[in-house]
């Protein structure tokens, strides 16, 4: 179990992660989701041992693991730019850390051999990662993270580089190959739809603190605040100014249509096949809705919601009204 | 490349290779030749320069072997100090490490000439006169400055999630330097070595001044010595035949380490 305490780390003045609470159990993934400039990055190199915090602790299994420098903490990084050794075929990439941690010769072909055929990299062993695509560059630096056989593992945005169609692809390998381990993985990302599909539970950080943590429905169902709400779920919520007090959202997805609702414009639509994505002008102002791909669109609709579907959130300070 | 070039290009080369021609054919050319243009072409030719450079006493190839061994020693000794040095710099905060940068730019273009006499008197107090390799400590010392900027920015260029990655794989400080910082800045430490080497190949006043025993002369030395040779004539065609000499090493260096160099110059203008 890996333990975060109050960690906090600042740049002068400026505190750029704060008061960080967190429990990840075996095999359990964590994400950590937010804007960049959230601290997110920060919290995995504290983990890491990149960087040293300035308040709290880490610990893993009960000891402490922040008095241990990086290089002897036993923890697996995929970096988003993958960061392989460009003078070094694929071979001498995974060869490298495990000559240094002093495996047997004999030993260390073999699980080079057996982690590249998991990774599925076998003809490439000899090729310079400047010779590989995206993907396989990435699927290397998951073959080194395995071969660390880490205490954590760390993943910080390792998709964000490659294209829609590659992230379809990886998402499962990564998923057998790390995230099902016994190991704790935290996983830091922008994108929610990742953290949603990965994650067993998710931390939304904002401005270097915690503005919610929890399974990825409860996220959806029960946002903390504005932020989360317009963080999580996509199309993105709709926020509705009541009065001075109470801020509605209502996801697109909640809206329907009803001849009683209210009345509003179609200002444009994207079709994407089995649902299409509305924009309408209400007189409560835009309104973003989601319906199915085949309904058909008059020259004006009326829409409603229903009151159960409503997040109530405070105006002013953007927290979620309790009922 | 653009074909419009062509002619600036031709012209460039040009005007910095005749000169190195003309020293050639200088040194190949008879004394008698090379005052009187009526000697027919067949007749101007001689080895008789390179035949007295070598018979001479000490041999030429006395003062090359003495500049190689300066110059080879003042190289590995600024590497050495410099590529953990400029390591250590690159990883300094922003300011601290502006600050150091323009105290090391501001002591490498500092005239060395004027420290010469404090170096003079360096060498006699604790008898370093005549000694080259003690003469590749004041090299070393003067060239530092200029290895520390080029190497700095070298480091300054690398990935730092390359060595973020080293660390958590298992590797010292010392362990990256070795397999990972220092094979990925092959390149800038090969051009910041000919530049080194360069220098140390080329210095006169220190030299001049530290060595005085004929067989300890470094070649810009002893090439001044041919020309002041005489005082009734100048040996044209000695003083060639020693630059043609003096030249080939630096042409041999340039040559086996011209991929680095390009690659090294070329550094930054892209990002690979």
């Amino acid at each position: 179990m890996l333990h975060l305490n109050g960690l906090g780390k600042r740049f002068g003045d400026q505190w750029i992660l704060r008061d960080l609470n967190l429990q990840v159990r075996e095999g359990e993934c964590v994400a950590l989701l937010g804007p960049s400039g959230c601290g997110k990055s920060t919290a995995l190199r504290l983990i890491a041992g990149l960087e040293r915090q300035d308040e709290g602790s880490i610990e893993l299994d009960g000891a402490r693991l922040d008095t241990i420098p990086a290089e002897r903490r036993r923890i697996a990084m995929v970096f988003q730019s993958y960061a392989l050794f460009p003078h070094l075929s694929v071979r001498e990439n995974l060869n490298l850390g495990l000559k240094i941690r002093g495996v047997a010769p004999t030993q260390r072909q073999q699980r080079i051999n057996s982690v590249l055929d998991t990774v599925r990299l076998k003809e490439m062993a000899d090729r310079r990662p400047q010779q590989l695509s995206g993907g396989q560059r990435q699927r290397v630096a998951l073959a080194r993270a395995l071969l660390r056989d880490p205490r954590v593992y760390l993943l910080d945005e390792p998709m964000s580089n490659l294209d829609a169609q590659l992230r379809d692809e990886l998402r499962p390998e990564l998923r057998q190959l790390i995230l099902q381990g016994s190991q704790p993985v935290v996983y830091v990302t922008h994108d929610q739809q990742e953290a949603m599909a990965l994650a067993n539970r998710i931390a939304v950080l904002k401005g270097g603190r915690i503005e919610q943590i929890g399974t990825p429905e409860e996220l959806y169902k029960t946002p903390a605040s504005c932020f989360v709400a317009s963080f999580i779920g996509r199309p993105q919520i709709n926020l509705l100014n009541v009065d001075q007090q109470l801020t509605i959202g209502i996801r697109p997805e909640d809206l329907h249509f009803d001849v009683d609702g209210m009345p509003c414009r179609l200002i444009s639509r994207e079709w994407q096949g089995a649902s299409q994505l509305l924009l309408l002008d209400s007189p409560r102002g835009a309104l973003r809705m989601l319906c199915s791909g085949d309904a058909a669109l008059g020259e004006s609709l009326s829409v409603s919601w229903p009151t159960r579907a409503e997040h109530r959130f405070d105006a002013s300070s953007g927290r979620r009204l309790a009922g | 490349m653009n074909r419009r070039f062509v002619p600036w290009i031709s012209l460039l080369l040009l005007w910095s290779l005749l000169p190195m021609l003309w020293q050639l054919i200088s040194s190949l050319s008879t004394a008698e030749a090379l005052v009187d243009g009526s000697i027919p072409f067949l007749k101007r030719w001689t080895l008789v320069h390179y035949q007295e450079l070598w018979a001479s006493d000490p041999p030429f190839w006395r003062y090359l072997l003495n500049s190689a061994v300066v110059s080879g020693l003042t190289t590995l000794i600024t590497l050495v100090l410099a590529i953990p040095a400029a390591y250590g710099l690159a990883r300094l905060p922003q300011q601290l490490r502006q600050l150091l940068r323009w105290i090391t730019a501001g002591a490498a273009l500092f005239p060395y000439v004027l420290l010469f006499l404090a170096l003079l008197e360096l060498a006699r107090r604790f008898s370093l006169g005549n000694n080259l390799i003690a003469l590749a400590m004041p090299y070393a010392g003067l060239a530092m400055p200029l290895a520390l900027l080029l190497l700095t920015s070298a480091f300054e260029g690398l990935p730092r999630e390359l060595e973020d990655a080293a660390r958590l794989e298992g590797l010292s400080l010392w362990q990256r330097l070795r397999w990972v910082l220092v094979p990925l800045l092959a390149p800038a430490t090969a051009s910041t070595a000919i530049l080194v080497f360069l220098f140390a190949w080329n210095e006169y006043p220190i030299a001049l001044t530290w060595l005085s025993r004929d067989d300890l002369l470094t070649l810009p030395v002893a090439m001044a010595r041919i020309a002041g040779s005489s005082i009734y004539s100048i040996p044209y065609g000695a003083y060639a035949a020693a630059t043609v000499l003096g030249s080939i090493p630096l042409l041999l260096l340039v040559l086996i380490c011209q991929r680095q160099i390009v690659s090294g110059l070329t550094n930054g203008a892209i990002k690979g």
